[in-house]
């Protein structure tokens, strides 16, 4: 018999933390239940798997799921998790960060960590704002939104970590919408079993600040949003787009939504592509030559320890 | 083709984990989900189920389990492989 998703769940979180923190409707319990039924369906042992967390909405996952976990300083998950690679080569490391902690904050740690290729999986949440401290523009608001930092609409552009990650040369690079939980269980699983730093980057939302300053209050339209807000890049996704449509719930709005001209100050070239699959076959995983270095460093020490 | 017999899972909601939020009742394709007066979801229309697991999937807080009627804590287990 094929386990339920919610009894995966069950063996895989601190069920005294429950219920979470979240706000509800909030899109991050979802990407923790899809990371947690990849790591079920790839097999791996609770003490195989570390979650490293930096600071804000998106660090408290690590608190709530019972593997070998980390709540680090902000912005920093990407390097605390490069000294635990070092130290724990055999381990499978996810890093998990929100938008502001990977891409303002910890965005030079970041490229750092996508530069030295080291073996993990990084988790973006792309929420469009700063949840935690109370709804300021972060790095990806889209422009023409309002934040609370920016209450006569925003005029930046959105940063695109899909060109960034190209740039700095990601083995993997995916993106993925907290709307297709299935296939966002695959992209994980797929990142999982990649050699090398793989990012994701989840969209998800925020309702409650993001969304009530942009006319999109309830969780379940910003969600049923994200089909309308991305472009489809992925070839599958566009002919699965021609098909008839998936939510059938009369109240459910999709698609011809009544304040569609609302957002049309939404320019077009600041959607992101969803179901954007980089991979680069050929990248090496650097981590051998650090091993390597550590290993040669271990061997002066102890010359030097015979010697003297 | 598959054929579907509606109704046969069991929907189990755990209202110490539930918040409310409203997805599982926006997202159900059959209608089998409702909001009670407090907006916290019930299942007057268990009958039209269609097993899609859409609201376990999107359950943000894991409140909802849905149990297989081989599962031996489906109410009507009858012992069957």
């Amino acid at each position: 018999m094929k386990l339920q998703t919610s009894q995966i769940l069950r063996d895989y979180m601190r069920s005294d933390m429950l219920p979470t923190t979240w706000c509800p409707g909030c899109g991050l319990g979802i990407i923790m239940s899809s990371i947690v039924q990849a790591i079920h369906y790839q097999g791996l042992a609770k003490d195989d798997v570390a979650m490293v967390s930096g600071i804000g909405c998106t660090g408290r996952m690590s608190g709530y799921t019972d593997f070998n976990s980390i709540h680090t300083t902000h912005g920093r998950a990407p390097t605390f998790a490069t000294g635990l690679k070092m130290a724990r080569p055999d381990m499978k490391i996810f890093t998990i960060m929100g938008d502001g902690d990977a891409m303002s904050i910890g965005g030079n740690h970041l490229i750092s960590a996508m530069r030295r290729n080291i073996d993990m999986t990084a988790i973006v949440v792309n929420n469009n704002i700063y949840g935690l401290t109370g709804g300021q523009s972060s790095p990806t608001t889209p422009t023409g939104s309002k934040t609370t930092t920016a209450k006569h609409r925003t005029i930046e552009r959105p940063m695109n970590l899909e060109v960034l990650a190209r740039a700095a040369g990601v083995p993997f690079f995916a993106r993925a919408t907290v709307n297709h939980t299935a296939s966002l269980v695959k992209m994980v699983e797929r990142a999982m079993n990649i050699s090398g730093f793989s990012v994701i980057e989840i969209i998800s939302n925020c309702h409650v600040l993001y969304g009530k300053m942009n006319q999109r209050p309830e969780a379940s339209d910003m969600i049923a949003d994200m089909d309308n807000d991305t472009t489809r890049s992925n070839p599958a996704l566009i002919k699965r787009s021609a098909q008839a449509v998936r939510i059938t719930s009369p109240d459910a709005p999709y698609g011809d939504h009544e304040d569609a001209e609302e957002i049309d100050h939404f320019h077009t070239d600041h959607k992101t592509g969803r179901g954007i699959i980089i991979e680069n076959k050929g990248s090496v995983d650097f981590s051998t030559r650090y091993y390597d270095m550590l290993a040669h460093l271990k061997g002066q020490e102890g010359k030097a320890g015979e010697s003297a | 083709m598959n054929h579907i017999r509606q109704g046969i899972f069991e929907i189990r909601i755990n209202k110490n984990y539930c918040k409310a939020c409203g997805l599982c009742t926006a997202w159900c394709p059959q209608n089998v989900l409702a909001e009670d007066e407090e907006y916290y979801p019930i299942t007057p229309g268990l009958k039209n189920c269609i097993n899609c697991k859409l609201c376990e999937r999107h359950c943000p807080d894991f409140a909802i389990e849905i149990l297989p009627p081989e599962h031996p804590e489906h109410s009507r287990y009858k012992g069957l492989q």
